[in-house]
């Protein structure tokens, strides 16, 4: 069993590894310290694929474990991180094109706080279902609603305020 | 256009960095190693590679693309699975001149197929690579340590290559060939069998049956002998001096030829003194036809 579940593992991996990457990138911000999450979270789930029951779920289990790696990777972060957005946004306040405005939509999300971060991330950009998200940040599919809801409101927030 | 549909358009838009390719592979192999895994018989041979294998040096033979992505760009001529060349590589320095074309296969229908026998081809060559480059700068500094100027040092040649030697829908076999031209010569060859339909590497049981080891044996020791017949200059190892006692299992070397017949082959020295080189052994007996 174990080693259907590895190569399953081992397949999704190779397939998603840009989706991964982008998943981790939206938490560090930065290129190098996404790498170091999405090699330290194929290191853990190779580690402890053992654990997982049902093969069925490597995807969900392999996201739970990405996202916590991440965001603890961008705890450790924190300073550069500042430090980089704010050259973004000198950088973007010079070109007004659509690709810019995107791009600040998303660092709306990258700002958001965790919890409501990943519930947005996996619902919108990596269209996972309800009960998945609940399933990989451990909660209801109540708290994963509500924490949807809040996020899109923040965002929202944040655009107006900015185009005042 | 919605917020979040405008943010999903930036969110895919995040530059991939060259090196992903490399970290993820390197972190599944580094923990896949040590396990017992299926995945040691298709990668045979490569497994002890793939721990100590890449260096700086394969990055630079991957600069650009990722493999898939280079796959990508070459054009779909047809659907019928193909051997094609992925890669070329070339680097002229002071230490040694390289050539390499490196062979990956497509369309065979099977993707996970196709990434682990390309995978395992380019880490395979990333290795070769390294460790020829190293014997010619061990060569060099040889020949400046005992006194020698650069003008005494030839750049080593390192070339390597690939050859199809069969085809057809069901099967590819191909070898890649290195060849190193330093104080004395090098040449190996790797060889790929691949049964499409089935998605696997062929071994000698699986295209001479159960008895393949009698088979290859008893073709090998007839050839041998009549070789020495034919040319008093052919000579072979005799068995206590480390010559042919029978092959020692199904992973033993072969390719298939354009006869669709398999033929056995041990590299230089393997069972016959050098200036014989690489030895073929077309088996008759063949359950494959």
């Amino acid at each position: 069993m174990a080693y259907v579940a590895q190569e399953v593992l081992i397949e999704y991996i190779k397939e998603n590894q840009e989706k991964l990457y982008r998943i981790a990138y939206t938490y560090t911000k930065n290129q190098e310290a996404a790498l170091d999450v999405v090699q330290e979270a194929i290191t853990k789930s190779l580690e402890n694929i053992h654990k997982l029951r049902n093969e069925e779920y490597v995807k969900t289990w392999f996201y739970r474990i990405l996202i916590n790696e991440a965001i603890k990777e961008s705890k450790n972060n924190k300073s550069f991180i500042e430090f980089e957005l704010a050259e973004n946004e000198i950088h973007h306040n010079n070109h007004e094109n659509e690709l810019v405005e995107n791009l600040d939509i998303y660092e709306n999300i990258q700002k958001l706080n965790k919890k409501l971060k990943t519930v947005i991330l996996l619902r919108f950009f990596e269209n996972l279902k309800i009960e998945e998200i609940a399933y990989i940040t451990k909660t209801n599919t109540n708290t994963v609603k509500s924490r949807l809801y809040k996020g899109i409101e923040e965002i929202k927030k944040n655009m107006e305020r900015r185009s005042l | 256009m919605s917020i979040l549909k405008k943010a999903k358009k930036a969110y895919n838009s995040i530059e991939i960095p060259q090196e992903l390719d490399y970290v993820v592979n390197k972190a599944i192999h580094k923990n896949n190693l040590h396990q017992k895994s299926k995945l040691k018989i298709w990668i045979k041979g490569a497994t002890a590679t793939l721990a100590t294998t890449f260096a700086l040096f394969v990055i630079l033979l991957n600069t650009n693309e990722t493999f898939a992505k280079a796959m990508e760009d070459v054009p779909v001529i047809g659907s019928i699975a193909e051997v094609f060349t992925v890669r070329e590589y070339k680097e002229e320095n002071d230490t040694d001149l390289i050539e390499a074309k490196i062979p990956a296969i497509k369309n065979t229908g099977n993707e996970e197929l196709e990434d682990r026998i390309n995978y395992e081809i380019s880490s395979k060559i990333n290795e070769v690579l390294e460790e020829a480059k190293q014997r010619a700068e061990e060569y060099k500094e040889a020949v400046l340590a005992t006194g020698g100027t650069m003008e005494d040092y030839i750049p080593t040649q390192i070339n390597i290559d690939y050859k199809i030697t069969y085809q057809d829908d069901n099967i590819i076999s191909f070898v890649i060939t290195k060849s190193e031209s330093a104080a004395s010569a090098y040449q190996e060859q790797y060889f790929y069998n691949i049964d499409i339909e089935n998605g696997k590497e062929l071994n000698l049981r699986d295209v001479l049956g159960e008895d393949y080891k009698e088979i290859v044996d008893e073709e090998v020791k007839k050839q041998i002998k009549e070789r020495m017949e034919e040319n008093k200059d052919n000579s072979y190892f005799t068995e206590g001096e480390g010559g042919f006692s029978g092959i020692e299992d199904e992973y033993q070397d072969f390719y298939i030829n354009e006869n669709k017949k398999v033929t056995v082959v041990f590299q230089k020295y393997e069972i016959a003194p050098g200036y014989m080189g690489i030895q073929n052994f077309e088996i008759q007996n063949n359950i494959l036809v």
